[in-house]
């Protein structure tokens, strides 16, 4: 087997010849593009059969163009490795193997595999810590155009998987997001990327949500002439109408809306698809694909006696949608919510905001099981919202058509048979009744079919969600494709983000005549930002700060953000917790010369294993390292380094600085011969072997010159 | 089952539900952490979304998961 793989190597030259601009004729520019898109998706394993075809099509397009040579010589290159490589490229699109593991080495880091949008975190980490905030919002407007959104309401699943969790707290990467939003923002350096030049095929995007917005963004740069219809009156769908104001200010999603609109995105408010304008009225139009992000604002009925006979009856949603509108109303003056969810919790602290005087979540289970993110419900808590556990809403009940209270009881966690779930069960004679007048459901939402009833053929699972393919976004009608909530049901705005890009990029093949990939893509690394040295101890120390929080009497009666932000010093030193996983890949080989080779067992980095870690500590290894740079040596990534500065020897992992010796020169020519802990080892390696010199030390050249026969040179192993 | 926030699981069988795809075949055996659960009503058989190490971040269904011993 070859050492070398084809399919890297293929991306490589691909890469080269496009970056060189080595074509210059526009079309083939386009056809080595695309060619790259399907080489990149089968070194990454996302590809199916019709890849291999479609690159061989591409490959002879371009060779059999008599214009340009270098597009024929680089048809020709990929028609070769075509030829000559099958094998190999069917075992990376069958069984997703890279035979040479040379493809595995791109392997992002688990942050950036972790989210949904595939941002390259540790790239745009290291860009903040260094100060350059424009360039880490350009990475993250590679994958993500709403980075100041996400800074501020991303539920985090990078946070999750960060490694630097694995040793204490991950890295706060969310809030060092949104400081670098608003300060490339507020410096006008926060800038759009250069759109792709004009297509003449045209896009409709139904739904302004996070979604429909991140396909109609990527639509536009790809320079597809876009179209977004929405039914409310602004863009941000459930991110405008779902979060509070005190949790996302409005300018902040209007302001990367506006960004958005710079790339000639043209949006029609006010217009609900289906019933304003029907499907067969924008094909009249000329659009030849379509994207429905509808998401899912219709809130779940809670099948009580007493649910629809009294106006006091209202759902969460609609009443944050009103709110976010502009609807400043006191629902009532006691309140109670039913539903345990972050809809719930939201809900109830806006009413607080509006002035409702008493506020109860209503729960049928205990905290534990309460659903809604533990920050969330703290904070709530804090602000004076009242929570009743165990407790199941059996009747609203009125009087003169005006609600009175909701007549309760209580529960009981029991487990039911073949279950392990714990679940509530009512205590027999605990009917008691709650006084309220104002009672909001907040048990969930779905799709609103209204409007796609006569979509014929469009299929829907049966959760009620569009049935898409989630590597792609297709659903069953040819041209259209869907994302967010309306395909996921209610989930994150992140997801919805990632859903949308693919979807950009599957309907750009779909109007290129290109087959879709089978399975999504692997995150596409944006860089590889510089090291920050930091000293081992510095690494250890830090600690992830504390967010600082608006005061509770301001959080009690007004809609200013809560999450003040952290202050810049914070946010640097944050940045320099990172450990860099985009290039330590964490493969232990380090770990494993030092103990097993060299038997010195210097590195002490238990953060390595993902499912058993153990303890980590970057100070320990100053204690027993001998600066021989075996680690370094073999280490695959450039992860772990080695070099010589001002007369010390420098061990460093990813600018961690572990290690640090003075350098010990020859006696006689004052060559560097290396560090006394490394000498000393030495010594005692050869010291069975053959004595010592037992003078000063002595390089190989000046040993052999000085003829101190049968004394070995300290500096040779 | 349902599954809260951050904890690690495995995948350790595929599902029948209809929104399982052929690709996620490849993600039985993986261990992962829950990222997003049904944060409404803990619904057991709503997709929940995990991340799982080395293959990126999915919605699944439930069934198809298993809470991993610390």
């Amino acid at each position: 087997m070859k050492n070398r793989c084809p399919v890297n190597d293929s991306v490589a030259t691909l890469n080269r010849a496009l970056d060189a601009n080595a074509l210059k004729i526009p079309r083939n520019r386009r056809v080595a593009a695309e060619i790259l898109q399907l080489m990149q998706e089968i070194a990454t394993g996302a590809s199916g059969y019709r890849h291999i075809d479609a690159v061989s099509a591409l490959s002879m397009e371009l060779t059999a163009t008599g214009e340009e040579k270098a597009a024929a010589d680089l048809g020709r290159y990929m028609l070769t490795i075509l030829a000559d490589e099958l094998e190999s490229l069917h075992s990376h699109v069958k069984t997703h193997n890279c035979p040479t593991e040379e493809c595995e080495r791109l392997t992002p880091a688990p942050c950036q595999m972790a989210c949904p949008a595939g941002i390259d975190v540790p790239t745009y980490i290291s860009l903040i810590g260094l100060g350059r905030d424009a360039e880490a919002i350009e990475v993250i407007r590679k994958d993500n155009p709403f980075p100041w959104v996400c800074g501020l309401v991303c539920t985090r699943p990078c946070e999750f998987m960060c490694v630097r969790g694995r040793i204490d707290t991950p890295v706060s990467i969310k809030f060092l997001k949104a400081f670098a939003s608003e300060r490339a923002l507020s410096e006008r350096n926060y800038k759009n990327p250069e759109k792709a030049p004009a297509k003449s095929e045209k896009v409709c995007v139904v739904g302004a949500g996070p979604g429909g917005l991140s396909a109609a963004y990527y639509l536009a740069l790809k320079g597809y002439t876009v179209r977004v219809i929405e039914a409310l009156p602004v863009s941000g769908g459930m991110i405008m109408v779902g979060i509070p104001r005190y949790r996302l200010p409005r300018e902040v999603i209007d302001r990367e809306v506006a960004m958005i609109e710079e790339l000639g995105v043209e949006f029609q408010y006010n217009t609900r698809f289906g019933t304003d304008v029907t499907f067969e009225q924008l094909q009249a139009e000329g659009f030849t694909a379509f994207c429905f992000a509808i998401g899912a604002h219709q809130a779940y009925k809670m099948r009580i006696p007493g649910e629809d006979d009294f106006p006091q009856v209202l759902d969460a949603i609609d009443l944050l949608k009103k709110v976010a509108l502009g609807d400043r109303h006191v629902p009532g003056r006691q309140v109670i919510f039913i539903g345990g969810g972050n809809v719930a919790i939201d809900a109830a602290r806006t009413c607080l905001r509006l002035g409702c005087e008493e506020v109860t979540i209503a729960y049928r289970r205990t905290r534990t099981e309460m659903p809604a993110d533990a920050e969330e419900v703290e904070q709530a808590e804090e602000e004076g919202v009242r929570l009743s556990f165990l407790t199941i809403p059996v009747a609203i009940k009125g009087e003169a058509g005006h609600v009175v209270g909701l007549q309760c009881e209580k529960a009981r966690m029991v487990k039911q048979a073949g279950s392990d779930r714990l679940s509530p069960r009512p205590i027999e004679g605990s009917d008691h009744f709650m006084p309220a007048d104002v009672v909001i459901s907040a048990i969930g939402q779905q799709v609103d079919h209204t409007g796609f009833k006569e979509l014929e053929g469009l299929t829907w699972t049966r959760r009620q969600t569009l049935d898409v393919k989630m590597a792609s976004m297709e659903t069953s009608l040819a041209g259209v494709f869907a994302v967010g909530d309306a395909v996921t049901g209610p989930a994150t705005v992140i997801e919805a983000i990632g859903g949308g890009k693919r979807a950009a990029a599957s309907i750009d093949r779909y109007l290129s005549g290109l087959p879709q990939p089978q399975m999504p893509p692997v995150p596409v690394r944006r860089g590889r930002a510089e090291f920050m040295e930091v000293p081992a101890s510095t690494k250890m120390i830090l600690r992830r700060p504390e967010m600082p929080l608006l005061n509770l009497d301001r959080r009690r009666t007004t809609y200013q953000q809560v999450e003040l932000g952290y202050p810049e010093n914070a946010v640097r030193e944050e940045a320099r917790r990172c450990l860099r996983c985009d290039i330590c890949r964490r493969c232990g080989v380090c770990v494993e010369v030092c103990r097993d080779k060299m038997k010195i067992d210097a590195l002490h980095l238990g953060f390595l294993d993902f499912d058993h870690p153990v303890k980590t500590d970057f100070r320990l290894t100053e204690e027993a390292c001998i600066a021989c740079g075996a680690c370094a040596e073999n280490c695959p990534t450039g992860a772990m380094q080695i070099e010589e500065k001002n007369g010390e020897r420098l061990l460093s992992l990813c600018g961690t600085i572990l290690n640090r010796q003075k350098l010990v020169n020859c006696q006689t020519c004052g060559a560097t011969i290396g560090s006394e802990k490394y000498l000393d080892y030495i010594r005692a390696r050869v010291a069975s072997q053959a004595p010592v010199s037992t003078g000063g030390p002595v390089c190989d050249k000046c040993a052999r010159a000085g003829k101190r026969t049968r004394k070995l040179p300290v500096s040779n192993l | 089952m349902t599954f809260k926030r951050g904890q690690r699981i495995e995948v350790y069988r595929r599902s029948s539900d209809e929104q399982w795809e052929d690709y996620m075949d490849s993600f039985v055996g993986c261990h992962g952490i829950i990222t997003d659960p049904d944060s409404t009503i803990n619904d057991p058989d709503a997709l929940v979304e995990v991340s799982l190490d080395g293959k990126g971040t999915h919605r699944l269904p439930q069934e198809s998961m298993r809470l991993l011993d610390d």
